[in-house]
């Protein structure tokens, strides 16, 4: 008995900094910004309560309503285009091709480079007037339109450019697909199927595991993105790039009103479980996991 | 304990830890191989995790070493005991260099105080976050915005505080009487208070300019000393406007049709040269109500006025430039060309490619570093017809945008008195105007000195200095909403820009900012009334864990 309790000291010793740390650095901070947002707080004077009315604040609140489509789109659109993009390009370089290691490295070059000098890269390439993308545009005859300066155009803009940077869901896809056993594909085969019938009933079920987890990474991220629209757009033009994220910083620390992000970083969190809830219980239905 | 535990089962520490061998002595538990369980007498060899642990214990002492820039001045050796004062400013550069001098002359002049300035990034949010964490520096360089909200929150000091302690001067009372005493009918275009006359002014030696004085001061107390100021003004290409014939131009109608003929665009419609554009550097884009007469904000109601007449007249100006004259796609791909060149050998006006643009007086420090060859002037903000009939605006009094930095001492600071000794030094007119003029600004007083403007290398200086001193000078509206009101007018204009309908958007901008206001002002009174007795900085201080 005292040899277990004993070892279960030591063991609480060992995860002593990881229990700390989420207690100061998780449970403490949530627990002060769910108090927070229920006050008028600018980190300059005490927190007045004002119950509920940071919360019905958001109804009335234009810019609100703009970063949560924003960031709805953004999201919706990362999740799905960057699932697809990233399959596809796993499954592509599992084909036997010359180069493809190469390849490899070059799509999962991009996750390597800073957000800050990607970002400005890509300003660099949609720029209107000296951009290499309306140059190549305008070469062929097609309209050249302001990438980042039109409310049309900016968000489509910063979701293709999140697109670059899908290197390490294609790593985690081509790792499921190498996990696949080699028999099925051979026992599809003796039944008849053709290529687009393998991948649907034998590769994709196989690597729905890989699949799912890039999905809720690609939630969590695409409903967090904050540093590529607050470099490219600022979030203009006419707030058509401003994102949650942003938004709940600008009122933090440029208005001094810290009650009202933390019921926006409250709300953000809330739907980031929602969100990842609802695709965990869609994917009961659809992920495949061997032995189960 | 620690030792026991290495030593569960009665294995040695070695095995137990896959530690390397040979190795004959374990320093942390002193165990041997050789000299069995308990450890004996220590060896000679060190083990491997020792080895590790000094490294490591060394990289972290590298990282943890407080770090001095070079650049960072130090207590002479004969200086040692001096109080040393911690000034965190947002100016890095030539601007920060030309700070650092007057920093270092303050350091000379006297044996007892000794300033360390610090060049921080993204300062307001450090220093609210310092403020309010209790552990701000001495003093820290702001923006006027930041006045109306730090002052209510009494997160800075007022300067009059310091008259208890014996450190204000006598002008200090005096010009804080006198602003009690001014009234905002005294200025005309953007609204505001003013000042009355006198030889000092508040913490200064001298006179504030009038709308320099309502910058710093916020319901009839001074918070802040200033720390340079600047006007917006039109500057243009002399070459340029001699190809069309036209001299620079007094009337918004007179910018267009100069505009209008310096225009030139391509045969896919690309604008080649731009004549004006409100686009162009699209840094203020409040600032155009004051050429009609319009301001953003009522004081004396503390109401938003975005929707008046005068401002709709504005941004129905703004929607015609860019949807009747030179196209929306058209000048927002010509703006967004020179979106980070700025400033730079490609900015717009310097190389050449846009005629006339609203700016600064740094912009002329730019051109004689990277164009000295170009032709330029400057004149003040073009008005509108109706404006420059009614004759509020004259050549004494003409219109621009006056915006300042501010130097305030934050409250819980650790050497207050140190800290006004030398924001006193730093008002002086002397400092402040050569600091004005390593800046290539204007000065902040109402009278500049001959010896100033005798000195100062910028060609159009008197045009920045009349519109520091004019009563039609805009200021930022005073409210501690404004950072966001600024925001949603950014927002507002880049909408009008694309083709909204003016009066719906200026509207439901208008409601949304007296929203914040009247929320701001619901809360400030409900933080009155909670107060029950109690100081607002004691119960800062208890929120705060003892930030007074």
């Amino acid at each position: 008995m005292r040899e277990s309790r004993r070892n279960l000291l030591a063991g609480l010793l060992w995860v002593s900094p990881w229990l700390v740390g989420v207690a100061a650095f998780l449970l403490a901070p949530l627990a002060i910004t769910a108090y927070v947002s229920f006050t008028d707080y600018s980190l300059l004077e005490e927190p007045v309560w004002v119950g509920a009315a940071n919360y019905r604040e958001m109804a009335g609140d234009p810019v609100f309503w703009k970063a949560v489509r924003n960031t709805g789109l953004y999201a919706l659109s990362f999740l799905v285009l960057g699932t697809v993009v990233s399959v596809l390009i796993a499954v592509l370089l599992e084909q036997p091709l010359r180069g493809r290691g190469l390849v490899r490295a070059i799509v999962f070059l991009p996750t390597l480079i800073p957000v800050v000098s990607a970002s400005i890269g890509w300003m660099w390439l949609f720029n209107a007037q000296h951009g290499l993308l309306n140059a190549v545009l305008g070469r062929v005859g097609l309209p050249t339109p302001d990438w980042l300066g039109n409310p049309t155009f900016a968000m489509p803009s910063l979701i293709l450019m999140s697109l670059w940077v899908v290197g390490s869901y294609v790593v985690i896809c081509t790792a499921a697909l190498r996990d696949v056993p080699a028999a099925l594909y051979e026992a599809a085969d003796l039944d008849g199927m053709g290529a687009l019938a393998r991948f649907r009933h034998v590769t994709l079920p196989m690597i729905s595991p890989a699949i799912l987890f890039n999905a809720v990474m690609s939630i969590i991220w695409g409903l967090q993105v904050f540093a590529v629209p607050l470099i490219m757009t600022k979030g203009g033009p006419n707030n058509a790039t401003v994102v949650f994220s942003m938004y709940v910083y600008s009122n933090a620390f440029a208005y001094g009103r810290m009650g009202y992000a933390s019921a926006l970083a409250w709300v953000q969190l809330l739907a980031t479980l929602a969100l990842t809830g609802v695709a965990l219980m869609i994917a009961r239905r659809f992920v495949h996991y061997r032995g189960a | 304990m620690v030792r026991r535990a290495f030593f569960v089962d009665g294995i040695e520490c070695f095995n137990t830890l896959s530690l390397p061998s040979p190795v004959r002595f374990c320093v942390l538990c002193g165990s041997s191989p050789s000299s069995g369980y308990p450890a004996g007498v220590p060896g000679r060899v060190t083990s491997r995790r020792a080895v590790l642990a000094g490294m490591a214990a060394l990289g972290a002492a590298a990282v943890l070493w407080p770090y001095t820039p070079k650049s960072r001045r130090r207590v002479p050796r004969g200086g040692r005991g001096r109080v040393e004062l911690t000034y965190w400013e947002k100016w890095t550069g030539l601007e920060g260099l030309a700070l650092q001098r007057l920093v270092d002359r303050f350091n000379a002049s006297q044996e007892r105080v000794w300033v360390h300035l610090i060049p921080v990034g993204d300062i307001d949010a450090k220093a609210m976050v310092a403020i309010g964490g209790g552990d701000p520096p001495d003093l820290v360089g702001l923006y006027t915005y930041n006045v109306p909200g730090y002052a209510e929150a009494r997160a800075v000091m007022p300067l009059d505080e310091f008259v208890s302690r014996g450190g204000l001067q006598r002008e200090g009372r005096e010009g804080e009487r006198r602003l009690e005493a001014g009234t905002e009918s005294e200025r005309g275009v953007g609204g505001g208070g003013s000042g009355g006359r006198g030889e000092g002014d508040g913490v200064a030696d001298a006179e504030y300019a009038p709308g320099v004085r309502e910058l710093l001061w916020h319901e009839g107390r001074q918070w802040a000393g200033v720390n340079t100021c600047y006007t917006l003004g039109l500057y243009y290409n002399r070459a340029m406007l001699r190809e069309v014939g036209a001299d620079a131009p007094t009337t918004v109608a007179e910018l267009d049709a100069i505009a209008d003929e310096l225009t030139t665009q391509d045969a896919q419609g690309r604008i080649t040269r731009a004549g004006f554009l409100q686009n162009l550097p699209g840094w203020w884009p409040y600032l155009w109500p004051a050429m009609f007469g319009g301001a953003l904000f009522d004081a004396g109601r503390n109401a938003a006025t975005v929707d008046s007449p005068a401002c709709v007249e504005a941004f129905e100006w703004i929607a015609a430039t860019a949807r009747r004259r030179h196209g929306v796609a058209a000048t927002r791909a010509f703006a967004a060309a020179f979106g980070r060149s700025m400033h730079s050998a490609q900015d717009p006006f310097i190389s050449g490619r846009l005629a006339m643009i609203v700016q600064g007086p740094w912009l002329a420090n730019f051109i004689a570093a990277l164009n000295p060859a170009l032709e330029f002037g400057v004149v003040p903000l073009p008005v509108s017809g109706a404006l420059r009939a009614s004759g509020r605006v004259d050549d004494a009094n003409p219109v621009g945008l006056l915006e300042a930095d501010v130097l305030m001492i934050p409250r819980g600071c650790p050497h207050p008195e140190e800290a006004y000794e030398f924001l006193r030094f730093h008002q002086q007119q002397r400092e402040q105007e050569q600091l004005a003029l390593d800046h290539f600004k204007p000065s902040p007083f109402a009278a500049p000195s001959p010896e100033f403007l005798a000195r100062h290398g910028h060609p159009g200086i008197r045009v920045h200095n009349a519109i520091v001193g004019s009563r039609n000078a805009m200021v930022l509206p005073r409210t501690r909403v404004w950072k966001q009101y600024s925001d949603l007018t950014t927002a507002a204009f880049d909408a009008v820009w694309g083709g909204a309908d003016v009066k719906q958007t200026l509207a439901g901008l208008n409601e949304r900012a007296q929203q914040l206001i009247d929320s701001a002002e619901e809360r400030r009174r409900q933080r009155q009334s909670g107060r029950r007795g109690e100081s607002n900085e004691m119960k800062t201080s208890r929120w705060h864990g003892g930030l007074a």
